[in-house]
């Protein structure tokens, strides 16, 4: 019972710890919001417009643009502010539509639309997505011109002919189709991809920051003097580690439960994703107990335990999807723990597997702990028992 | 020697052989800083969406080739990449290889149902996982499309203002080629220059920006690390200004700020490629942000009562104005209400002064930022120095 005795002041002192809980509970439940309003719904390239004026056939070029799905339209009402925001990126391409242009093509004079785009950017790859929202509206336009050109009828009324005609004029037809499995498929949920990532990035960070309590219950002698008691020093070492375990497991639950209640966040078979979790906890307390072992200076354990936790972080995948590393990359990533967690989820959430298709992670996880977990507790014994 | 400035080189060597301020200072940004770029960057610097396309024409008539060329010239200017395929079977494995993100194909008999005005289909057939680069191509097929039934609508509009049925001699009276009624507009290209950090500058300041907040707080907190272990009274008692001692702990705060900073400055730019713009802009940015940096955490030192509690409440800070900022994606780009409280926070600043900086542009560049950065150093600083003289003298 000893060692639940300790474990438990562990998590008691963290809880209590103000700052604590904003890092632990506040923050990574922002972060999880904020990831899924910004990245959530995809990536789709801006393209930023400035109308010359409201004229018809203006408004009906950004109608069409805006029908289009593959792209996002900004209306910018200032000239200088889209060429700003081109520059710094803010949108990918700009499209300046002159003021009148209804009289420029009665007079069969051809329109000049500026196109704005960066020598490095994607601009000049959505001219295409321009050119055919664009073409759209000006089909029947050009036509009414060739035929004022033609012949001596008058601009109007080749435009309601070509207008009227446009209906019959059957247009080569483009069918899309997407083939292959969806990495991320539809039924992805727009908090689901970020509340896994959060939670592993999260589960780790906490315990790794658990080392500084570790050296400071070294450093004020508390160790020393529960070792001065009939404690003996497995139950001391077995304490501690519960400690770290808990307060991971903890923060782990907390968001788990939390983002399925506020963003009803998709974490598939329940079983599944509590043992990654509880095993995530367990290599993260690993870790923890072996920073705690190892520094002597709680400050210098909390830099590298930042440092440490959100490079494994970005190593792992839980900053951005690992399907989107490159081979090279994918087989570096797996080096860390994080990785393995995210496929494990992964493969319960968007494959909808259960407790036998992440054996193969649990089982790398397990050692993961169990390595880290024994190193640990021969430094701990080493560092409490030396002088 | 003047007092403040012995307090200061005390802290100091106190803090450089602590070792804690490297850490935060320069090793943990620049680690992080190199993974983020080795993660993040063939995603960010993929030079736009690396469209590559594949088509298969089958029908091998004008009409098809004509379309085929579109894609060639397209290609020929570098906006996409083109592989032709002799037959669908061929382009499907390209597809499944992942050497295509997606392929057009141009069925047999699209020129015979365009000229006798029925339905054809050009199927765009593209990879699930890259949806924009698909639309992409289907934004290709479609202009074509339009650009074949704007000559059809102008050779129909003609001979019907003229009463007459379209006939090959009809056709042969125009006296222009028909496809000019889908050539009345032209795009102009304005191209713009480029104020936007690559991804090794990126990484590189924002991870520099974001720990500098960290780092100066080794010296701001030491008043109350003094203050703590007693220390505090006896150099109150010692016949030296007040100001002096709170001088003294911000100027190892600037101190510290500054070495990382231009530690960091030098070993990103040789170790990562980062190019960071005209050096005396980049200095006075980085001047600037420490003095922010300084003023902020002095603010967070001056309201706190112990040395931990300034400690953890600074980190809190320093983490939402450094994710606000835009120090580890880009805020500013992605639009919305975020888009515009990042600019209620120095990192923000720092960011656009050094994106204003890039693309070679003068030195002079950067001081609307540095302008704007100091708003936040000379308000911070000037309330954190009164509150903390004001602490000293009970």
């Amino acid at each position: 019972m000893k060692e639940l005795s300790i474990g438990w002041v562990n998590v008691k002192r963290m809880i209590r710890e103000r700052s604590n809980i904003f890092f632990v509970f506040i923050f990574p439940i922002a972060l999880v919001l904020l990831i899924g309003i910004q990245f959530g719904s995809g990536f789709a390239p801006a393209i930023g417009v400035n109308q010359g004026d409201d004229g018809q056939l203006s408004d009906q070029v950004v109608a069409a643009l805006e029908a289009d799905d593959s792209v996002e339209v900004r209306q910018f009402v200032v000239r200088e502010d889209l060429v700003t925001a081109v520059e710094r990126g803010n949108v990918q391409a700009g499209v300046l539509l002159p003021a009148g242009m209804q009289t420029t093509t009665e007079a069969g004079e051809v329109l000049e639309i500026g196109l704005i785009s960066r020598p490095d950017g994607t601009g000049t790859q959505l001219q295409s997505v321009i050119g055919a929202a664009i073409s759209q509206v000006m089909t029947p336009v050009g036509a009414a011109q060739f035929a004022v050109a033609e012949t001596d009828v008058d601009y109007s009324e080749a435009l309601g002919v070509a207008d009227e005609l446009s209906e019959h004029v059957v247009p080569i037809d483009v069918s899309v189709t997407a083939v292959g499995e969806a990495t991320f498929p539809e039924s992805l949920g727009q908090f689901d991809l970020g509340a896994s990532s959060q939670l592993v990035l999260f589960v780790f960070l906490t315990a790794l920051a658990g080392s500084s309590a570790l050296i400071l219950t070294r450093q004020l002698g508390i160790s020393r003097r529960m070792l001065s008691t009939p404690t003996p020093i497995r139950s001391i070492i077995l304490g501690e580690s519960l400690g770290r375990f808990g307060t991971a497991l903890l923060q782990g639950l907390y968001i788990m439960v939390l983002t399925l209640i506020i963003f009803g966040v998709n974490w598939g078979d329940p079983i599944g994703a509590v043992l990654i979790l509880t095993f995530l906890a367990a290599v993260g307390a690993g870790a923890g107990m072996l920073m705690g072992a190892t520094f002597r200076n709680d400050q210098q354990a909390s830099g590298i335990g930042v440092m440490v936790a959100l490079g494994l972080a970005a190593l792992g995948g839980a900053m951005f999807p690992l399907d989107l590393f490159s081979p090279t990359m994918q087989r570096v990533a797996h080096i860390t723990p994080h990785a393995w967690a995210l496929d494990g989820y992964a493969e319960l959430v968007r494959r909808g597997g259960n407790v036998v298709d992440v054996l193969p992670e649990l089982g790398v996880l397990a050692a993961y702990a169990t390595g880290l977990l024994l190193l640990a507790a021969w430094r701990l014994r080493v560092a409490i028992t030396e002088r | 020697m003047p007092a403040s400035l012995r307090i200061a080189g005390k802290d100091l060597r106190l803090r450089i052989r602590d070792r804690s301020a490297l850490i935060l200072g320069i090793l943990a940004p620049l680690v992080l800083s190199y993974i983020f770029f080795l993660v993040f960057g063939p995603a960010t610097t993929g030079q736009g969406l690396g469209l590559e396309f594949g088509v298969v024409d089958e029908d091998q008539t004008g009409i098809s080739a004509s379309f085929t060329a579109v894609l060639e010239s397209a290609a020929a200017e570098g906006i996409l990449e083109l592989s032709v395929f002799d037959d669908q079977a061929a382009a499907e494995g390209a597809l499944e290889e992942g050497d295509v993100d997606s392929y057009f194909l141009v069925p047999r008999g699209l020129e015979q149902a365009v000229f006798a005005n029925q339905p054809a289909t050009v199927e765009v057939v593209g990879d699930v996982d890259a949806p924009n680069s698909t639309q992409i191509a289907a934004s290709f097929a479609e202009r074509f499309s339009s650009g074949i039934a704007a000559s059809q609508l102008a050779v129909v509009t003609a001979a019907t203002v003229e009463g007459v049925q379209v006939t090959p001699d009809f056709i042969q009276s125009l006296s222009q080629q028909p496809s000019v009624a889908g050539m009345n507009y032209v795009l102009i290209d304005e191209t713009a220059t480029t104020k936007q950090l690559d991804a090794p500058t990126f990484f590189a300041a924002g991870m520099a920006v974001f720990f500098l907040f960290f780092t100066v707080q080794f010296g701001v907190t030491g008043l109350l690390e003094e203050d703590r272990d007693g220390t505090l009274a006896r150099l109150m008692a010692a016949p030296i200004p007040r100001v002096s001692v709170v001088a003294g702990k911000a100027i190892v705060s600037f101190l510290l700020g500054i070495i990382s900073m231009g530690v960091l400055v030098v070993a990103t730019t040789f170790l990562m490629d980062a190019t960071w713009g005209a050096p005396l802009g980049v200095a006075l940015l980085v001047i600037a942000g420490v003095l922010a940096a300084v003023g902020i955490m002095g603010l967070v030192a001056s309201v706190a009562k112990t040395p931990e509690g300034s400690g953890n409440l600074g980190s809190i800070i320093a983490v939402v104005l450094g994710m606000l900022g835009g120090t580890f994606f880009p805020i500013a780009s992605s639009g919305g209400i975020l888009a515009s409280l990042t600019y209620l926070t120095p990192h923000a600043w720092f960011m656009r002064g050094l994106a204003d900086l890039s693309s070679a542009a003068p030195w002079t560049d950067a001081l609307p930022a540095t302008g704007a950065i100091m708003v936040f150093a000379v308000v911070t600083s000037s309330l954190a120095f009164l509150l903390l003289r004001r602490r000293l003298q009970k």
